[in-house]
This record gives structure tokens, sequence and C-alpha cells, in this order.
């Protein structure tokens, strides 16, 4: 089963927050999490075969972003080898993940790990992608390809080699941070490192949420705590000091203990990421992670913008009044000119659109 | 109906504060947007414009860059200015910036134009960081649905002596004249789709024609389309913002088109310069590039540990 789009109006997200597909993620979340409390990076931690087979996989992905380097451009957007990356590993991963995932639902698991690389056609990358690599994980899970005395490592090994993997597309590639808040934001690309890394630190007898402002620490502290290390990443990618370029993990560092920090960053992604639809209405469901919206208009659930629009005889057959395509009308010479016939007639799009990305 | 009183005595005490970056008051801006709502309706879709003036692109809450345009530029109002749009969202400062602009806008209004841009809408400024900074800053929506339904009278486009159109995104296959966009009704949110929300989301593109927006809003269009649309209405160049620009230069082998933006290193990571474009009294246009203005110390804003963490 190929996961398509489900989620289009803000009730379809009230309805998902309600469902258990919401309620599996967030308790796997909260199982990763638990399973790292006072973990560091760098402890002894056995990796099952599942993991050492998940690990090669993210190093084939970080082999193609090496093999196929970015080109020479003028383009001020984000480098359009990413387009030959992402085909190259779309190509791939059923292959790798054949090894391991059930013939059955291959497609469906690839999906999710496709969609963790970030997209395709905007070249960007956000929390919502992220979002997909842990929903992966959890279709692993599901598939009990994963056991729960994996999860450390899952964590600590697994997911960070992705934001690793991550940090080296968006750096080669230039990934825009899709849908950036800017200073708004916790940071401009991941969010979960530094929800884990505040788990592995709730037991610390030293370390404070305020020991990010000091060098010496992020320095020194950096290969055992993901939150640190990853502070120090966006340090070292920003100009300026850290209350200037990053505000929210200035604000952070007030709190008054790990443990507040870890927990309120489990409440914030469930209000800002789960909980907002111009990330969730990207979020794909199939058999493992279910879930049905009611309000996604056939024919467009799928793949959202990845077909490029070079179909649109499938929008025709919903008898539409014009040529339609990802809930964008396609601007052909008729149809703008109908569009400007009928400018001050009632809007003609019976549907909801999904939000604009900026 | 109330009578607003804001004179110009008040309004100099304001901008001299904005320009400290120190926020009005609520009350203050409340009565900012009420009297700046009497300045705008009373302008049109495409407001006429004369030369001198420096064209800005986006400046999403960069105060301090802001301040550092107003030096490379000149001060208002002894340089007129456009302004073409997204003034909050993402930087620190959404706040002091539109107020600041607001502010200018109705002290000076023949020397300072304001456009709308994408950003400057209900849903937008709910996602991208505008409504949390006033929530923040004021401890309530208030702030932000004064400006919000302000952004509703912003005119969409500028014309500068009948020869350059300025406007935040872009062209639309809905609109082929200038009268087109002079019939449309803009006091309303920005729509999804249709002529206004195209001009505020659209991209010039390298392929030609017509293609769908990776935005999913707006258009993007060729060479050919801008070179169509200036032929039909008597222009010499279109000029836009809504896109960082990375390289020095683009715009010099643009015949058509140019895209200004004006928020250097965008979001402390882009390490873009910004630039401005003056136009002389002879429709002679120079481009003027700027770094960012050095972040003195720290920002004068208290920590506050957000609910989430309490």
């Amino acid at each position: 089963m190929i996961p398509t789009r489900q989620i289009l109006t803000p009730d379809d997200l009230v309805r998902f927050q309600e469902s258990t597909a919401c309620s599996e993620i967030l308790a796997f979340l909260n199982a990763l999490n638990d399973s790292v409390i006072g973990v560091k990076t760098t402890d002894t931690i056995e990796d099952s075969e599942s993991i050492q087979k998940l690990l090669c996989l993210l190093d084939a992905v970080q082999q193609t972003n090496k093999d196929i380097k970015p080109i020479e451009t003028n383009s001020r957007f984000g480098n359009a080898a990413f387009r030959d990356f992402y085909d190259k590993v779309e190509q791939t991963l059923p292959t790798w993940l054949a090894e391991f995932v059930p013939a059955e639902h291959v497609e469906e698991v690839s999906k999710y790990a496709q969609e963790s690389f970030g997209n395709r056609r905007r070249i960007d990358y956000g929390t919502g992608h992220e979002l997909n690599f842990l929903s992966f994980l959890l279709c692993l899970d599901k598939l009990e390809l994963i056991k729960r005395e994996d999860y450390t490592a899952l964590v600590v090994h697994v997911f960070f080699r992705y934001v690793q993997v991550m940090r080296g597309l968006q750096m080669s590639y230039w990934l825009e941070p899709a849908g950036s808040h800017g200073v708004w934001g916790l940071d401009d690309y991941q969010f979960l490192p530094f929800l884990f890394g505040a788990g592995q630190l709730r037991t610390h007898k030293h370390l404070r949420p305020k020991s990010i402002h000091n060098p010496e620490i992020l320095d020194e502290f950096s290969k055992d705590y993901m939150y640190f290390e990853s502070v120090r990443f966006v340090n070292s990618i920003k100009t300026g000091s850290i209350r200037w370029h990053s505000p929210m993990i200035d604000d952070i560092s007030g709190a008054k203990s790990w443990e507040k920090v870890n927990l309120g960053l489990v409440k914030m992604f469930r209000a800002e990421v789960i909980g907002k639809l111009p990330i969730m209405q990207h979020f794909m469901f199939g058999s493992l992670i279910s879930f049905s919206g009611g309000s996604m208009p056939a024919g467009t659930a799928h793949g959202e913008d990845e077909h490029g629009c070079a179909d649109h005889s499938h929008v025709f057959a919903l008898g539409q009044e014009f040529p339609d395509c990802c809930g964008i009308k396609v601007p052909s010479a008729i149809a703008a000119a109908q569009a400007s016939k009928d400018a001050s007639a009632e809007p003609r799009n019976a549907y909801v659109r999904p939000i604009p990305f900026d | 109906m109330d009578m607003v009183d804001v004179d110009i005595g008040k309004l100099d005490v304001w901008i001299e504060q904005l320009f400290e970056c120190k926020q009005l008051s609520e009350n203050s801006v409340k009565n900012l947007c009420a009297t700046a709502k009497e300045v705008l309706t009373l302008e049109s879709n495409v407001q006429p414009v004369r030369c001198p003036v420096t064209v800005c692109g986006d400046i999403h809450g960069q105060f301090h860059d802001l301040v550092e345009l107003f030096k490379i530029g000149g001060n208002s109002p002894d340089t007129n200015y456009l302004f073409m749009g997204d003034y909050v969202d993402r930087g620190y400062y959404s706040v002091e910036t539109v107020t600041l602009l607001v502010a200018m806008k109705i002290r000076y209004p023949e020397r300072i134009t304001i456009l709308r841009g994408n950003h400057e809408s209900r849903q937008i400024t709910q996602v991208y960081g505008f409504y949390d900074e006033c929530l923040r800053k004021y401890g309530n929506a208030e702030v932000w649905k004064y400006f919000t339904d302000l952004f509703d009278y912003l005119p969409l486009t500028a014309l500068i002596e009948d020869q350059i159109f300025c406007l935040h995104g872009g062209l639309s296959p809905s609109i082929d004249t200038l009268d087109h966009i002079r019939a449309l009704d803009r006091v309303q949110e920005v729509p999804h789709e249709g002529p206004m929300c195209d001009l505020l989301w659209s991209d010039p593109d390298d392929r030609c024609g017509w293609g769908i927006s990776p935005r999913g809003a707006g258009y993007t269009f060729g060479q050919d389309i801008s070179e169509a649309f200036n032929h039909n209405n008597g222009l010499t160049l279109i000029a836009r913002a809504h896109q960082q620009v990375r390289e020095r230069f683009t715009w010099i082998k643009e015949k058509y088109l140019v895209t200004i933006f004006s928020a250097p290193n965008y979001c402390y990571r882009c390490g873009n310069q910004a630039a401005i474009m003056e136009i002389d009294e002879n429709m002679k246009y120079t481009f003027l590039q700027f770094d960012p203005a050095p972040r003195r110390g720290e920002p004068h804003v208290t920590r506050k540990t957000p609910d989430y963490f309490l």
C-alpha cells in the first residue's frame, strides 16, 4: 500500500490528533525518549543486526550524496543536483529495504524513508521530513523488525546518524529550510536531536540548561550529548551570538532543569509539529500508520507535487471546471482567459487548498 | 466614527522611539493603525510614484538592517522610499520594523510608499513568526490584529513615472494590463488563488511561459511573459522582491525584471548581501549593496522561558 496524504483541513487535523495513528507516533517518540535518559552518545551500546542494517542504509545514502556533486549554477535556489540524488535514492531504497522488510511492505516503508530526505521539487527540508524518519522507524517497529532493546541504539546511533546525513545534504545541495519561522523557530531544520538530547541530559548532576552559553562545555560535551552538539552546530552555521540568531534556544536555556526542557520539547513537538497544518498536510498514511481524513480530494493525495503534474487527465475525470492539479490551476492560456473573464464571480474551487509554502 | 488623535508631534516622538528599536504601547499601535487605514485607503492598487525614489525589497523584521538601509540610502524624508512588502515574520523585530514603516508612512505620505507582501497576511503571519512575536512582546494578540487588519489596505503595486512597475511577487496569468489590477477589490485577506494572490506570490523563472509554482500559490513566469507585459503596458522594467538574491549582480543580465531583496545575511545564515535600487530624477537606476549591520552586544529583550518549559 502506497501511503497517501489525508490531512487537508483544520478539521482533518483535529481528527488526526484524536486518532490512534497520532497516539502511536507520540507513544513511540516517548518510548525512544525514555530509552536515552542518562545515556551518553559515546556509551558502548550493542548494535543488533537490524540496527547495523539501518546504519548501512544511511551510509549508502551518504555515499550517494558524495557521488552526486552539486552542479555549477547561478540559481538562487537550492541546488538541482539534489533531484538526481533524490531519484537515485528512490531507485535504490526498495532494494536496500527488501533485504529486511517483508516484500508486501517494502513500498510503504520506502515512502516514509524517501520523504525523510526532503522535498524533491522545492529542494527543501524541515521538521515534517524529520517526522517521516521517525515514522519510518515506527513502521519497522510495527513490523517487529526492531525490538524494545534496540531503542537506545536506534536514537543514539541510527537517528543521530540520520541527522548527520541530513546536514551533509543541507550543506551540499543548499536545501532551503522548509517553512522556516526564522529566529522564531527552534532550528531551521531539525527538532528531535534537541528533544532526545535533552532526554540524555535529564539525570546529569552538573550540566544545566544554561550551560549552552559556555563554549568550553559545548566543546567538551558535544560528543556525549546531542543537545550540545546541535547547539554547537547551529553556532557554527550562523553568525553572531546565540541570543541573536536562536532566541528560542536561548529562551529554553532559562528552564529550571533538563527534565523541564525534555518534557517541554515533547509538548512543543505535539503543538508545533504534529499540531500544525502546514506540516501535517504533507504527511502520508498507509496500512501501518493508518488514518483517513475525509477532506482530501481523490487524485491529489498521492505524492503531492512529485509527479511534476505531467498528466492532468485524472483531474478532468473529476469533472472540475478547469484544469487543476495539486490544488493549483494549470496556467494554460485557456485557464488564464477563463480566470480573467469571471474574476469577479464566486470562487470556483469548491474544495479547500493546501496552505501555500514560503 | 471615532476621531483619531494622532498629530505630527506625537508621530515624531513615536518615530524617534521606534528608531531606538523600542516598541509602542498597545494603545498607540491602535491609534497608529486607525490613522494609517485612512491614509492607505486613498491609495490606488497601482499607486503612482514620482522619481527620484529608492526601491527596497523584503525586510522580514531585521530591524537593525533596516536602520542600516536608511544609512546607505539616505534618511527619510530626504530620500523617497518605496518598500515592496514583507516587513514581518522570521526576524526578531517585526513589530518594531512594521510599526516604524507605518509611522513613517503617515508622517510623510508623499515620501514613502509601502506595498503589501505575501507575509502581510493573517494566515502567513500565524505560521512564520509575527503572531508569536506580538504575543510575546504584548502578552496578547491585539497588536497582531491591528496590523493584520491594516495590511488589507496596503496597495498591491506601484508605478514609478509610468515606466517602472513595482510589486512584491510577480505577474498573473489573469492580468494583462495595469487597469486589470486597478479594478481589483484589494481590501481583504490575501486569497489563496486568483490575480491578487498571484501579484504577491509569483516568481520569475528561467523557463518560458507560465509554470506551476512550487510554493503552492502564484505562478512562475518566464522572461517572455515579462517582456510581453512590459510591452503591452509601456513599461521599461518590473521591480519585485520575494526571493533572496544569492549572487552579487544577478540582476545585471536581466532586461525586463529585477529582484531586490533587502534583508542581508537573511536569518543569520545565508551570508547574502542586501540591495536597494536608487532611481534618480532622470530615471537612471543604480543598485546599492549593503552588508548586515553589526549586532552590538546582546538583544535588549529579556530572556523569557516559553510556557512549554515552565
